[in-house]
């Protein structure tokens, strides 16, 4: 079962996707995974980037696994 | 009780401040932060004109980020009840977008924990912000919680 990748406000915007899928290899890191859906989706680059795992701020080691829900934005805005 | 919500409905600052009057409490201080249509940019000091604003939150993770903010915020401050409710969608100038209520048996406590919450919610819940113009439109990018890219 692969992971989804959410999308939200910029990033949406930038990768004209709310939602893609990725396979999960053993081991893939939230670091690795950020890494890799920015080289299919260059336009991200420019960013700085923050990704979650299963609705958590995921630390850069942590590991993916299949079916998680990932996230990936911007710095928030809200108030 | 506390409440945390999301809504694209316009806020009722009043009902949001009067839901929970503890009566072990004295006094409750709220924050109406709303649409501003100057906003001055903190590298080039140009100031531009907002038409409107758009809200766009990753809900599931925001309603636990703000449950995370207001433990924390009963752990550091003597304070009885917190009610956030942040608006999504299009708001027009002047439009309320948040509404945060601190009730607690003296303001001090109210006032501090108020503005702390505030700060944080800024700096971790995932809302998105969309500053409009007459000449374009961006996503606004706060403060970095960590970097990983």
């Amino acid at each position: 079962m692969p992971a989804r990748v959410l999308f939200f406000g910029a990033t949406a915007d930038i990768t004209g996707h709310r939602e893609i899928e990725i396979s999960v290899s053993d081991d893939l890191t939230a670091e690795a995974a950020l890494k890799e859906i920015v080289r299919n989706l260059p336009g991200l680059g420019s960013h700085k980037l923050l990704i979650s795992i299963n609705q958590q701020y995921a630390a850069q080691d942590e590991i993916i696994r299949d079916g998680d829900e990932l996230a990936i934005f911007t710095a928030v805005s809200g108030g | 009780m506390d409440f945390f919500e999301l809504t694209t409905e316009p806020l009722d600052i009043t009902s949001v401040a009067r839901r929970v009057v503890p009566p072990e409490c004295g006094a409750t201080v709220t924050l109406d932060g709303y649409a501003r249509r100057f906003t001055k940019d903190r590298e080039t000091g140009e100031v531009r004109e907002t038409l409107y604003l758009v809200y766009e939150a990753y809900e599931p993770m925001a309603i636990k980020e703000m449950e995370k903010l207001v433990k924390v915020a009963h752990e550091q401050f003597e304070i009885a009840n917190v009610g956030i409710v942040h608006r999504l969608g299009k708001l027009e100038i002047g439009e309320t977008s948040i509404v945060i209520s601190v009730a607690a048996p003296h303001r001090k406590d109210a006032f501090a924990a108020c503005e702390w919450l505030i700060r944080e919610l800024k700096r971790t819940v995932p809302i998105w912000k969309k500053e409009v113009y007459a000449d374009g439109e961006q996503w606004v990018e706060g403060e970095l919680v960590t970097q990983m890219s």
